[in-house]
């Protein structure tokens, strides 16, 4: 299986180790833990949890840990990867609803998703973005997707480098590429220890929906057309 | 008391004079040196010639010619603040690319020598299960 499973982690010590290991029982693929600079124990528990650990120099964020995995998984010849979060709300058990939908060669992204996880605030929050992209996505903060060799040629490129978060930005360039993305409907838990990376505080919310708002305002009527204006690398 | 232009002139020749001594000391790197000395150059210009603004100025229908002077400083100065912001943006880019690059090739590099790291048992087992 031409496979490998991403999973970006920051400070992850406490459940990184648990969900590498269940990510081997389930799947005989190879999983990269792309640690993003932390400062525990994380690289050397995924390391010893039989996970090849991706060591960022200083902190990319989620998007850019993650875009470093791909980066990774292009380079050994993967076809297909897995994303999916360090703090224990993605299960492994879905990653075969995930790869069928993506088999069946539908989509070329495939994206778990949960709708039910979330506040109020985080379903108004969707609800905004949905209008402004005009993305029919449910749910656009998963971070647990499947994404085939098209899909990850588009983000591995210069252009999808300087996205902060991996939510509309990442959906809108799929988007421009003319990709199809679909959504399966999967479980998800709550998270074991820490809080979200993307919603730990109202200062750092609202500097989030402003920053993706404006991407998505200078980003309308975008097609897939435009002319790649960087080199790789 | 001298007169006006002196002082404009002079202003203009220390400011290019300064850039120079921070391009020799190795301070300023070439491509930001041709804009600033091309500011001093303007400056120097301007300062020797003032009467260029009160000829332009009704040109644009702008009253109080030094206000031109003015607005197309801080014109110039926008410009160079977005520059120097989209340089930033483009130095951004490449480092992270860089960071990325450099973890993609020390993972490659570990399965070729697995690195014997600092946790003791199982970790010879895990890289030789790596390499396979």
């Amino acid at each position: 299986m031409n496979v490998v499973v991403l999973i970006p982690a920051h400070n992850e010590a406490a459940t990184i180790g648990s969900i590498v290991g269940a990510v081997k029982r389930h799947l005989a693929c190879e999983v990269v833990v792309v640690d993003d600079a932390s400062t525990d124990r994380t690289a050397e528990i995924a390391r010893s949890a039989g996970a090849t650990v991706l060591s960022l120099s200083c902190n990319l964020g989620a998007w850019g840990a993650t875009q470093a995995g791909i980066r990774y998984a292009l380079k050994a010849g993967y076809k297909q990867v897995l994303t999916m979060d360090a703090d224990g709300q993605h299960l492994p058990e879905a990653f075969p609803s995930l790869l069928v939908a993506l088999a069946s060669g539908e989509a070329d992204v495939v994206i778990g998703a949960c709708t039910q996880r979330g506040s109020h605030a985080r379903q108004l929050a969707w609800i905004y973005f949905r209008k402004l992209t005009g993305l029919r996505i449910e749910d656009l903060t998963s971070g647990f997707r499947a994404y085939n060799e098209a899909a990850m040629a588009v983000l591995a490129s210069p252009e999808a480098t300087l996205l902060d978060y991996q939510d509309v930005g990442v959906l809108l360039l799929l988007r421009h590429a003319r990709l199809r993305i679909k959504e399966v409907p999967v479980p998800m838990r709550e998270r074991d220890h820490g809080s979200s990376r993307v919603f730990p505080s109202w200062l750092i919310v609202g500097k989030y929906m402003l920053q993706t708002s404006i991407l998505c305002l200078a980003k309308v009527g975008m097609n897939g057309k435009r002319q790649r204006a960087y080199s790789d690398d | 008391m001298i007169d006006y232009q002196w002082t404009s002139t002079f202003i203009g020749v220390l400011i290019a004079g300064l850039i120079l001594f921070l391009v020799r000391r190795d301070h300023l790197h070439g491509p930001y040196a041709v804009w600033w000395l091309f500011v001093a150059a303007t400056v120097v210009v301007l300062g020797a010639f003032p009467e260029l603004f009160d000829k332009v100025a009704p040109f644009f229908g702008v009253a109080y010619p030094p206000i031109l002077a003015v607005v197309l400083g801080m014109g110039l100065l926008l410009l160079k603040v977005l520059t120097m912001d989209l340089e930033r943006s483009r130095q951004e880019r490449k480092l992270r690319r860089l960071v990325q690059r450099l973890a993609v090739l020390e993972a490659s590099l570990e399965k070729v020598q697995p690195i014997q790291h600092a946790q003791g048992e199982g970790e010879e087992e895990v890289s030789s299960r790596r390499l396979e």
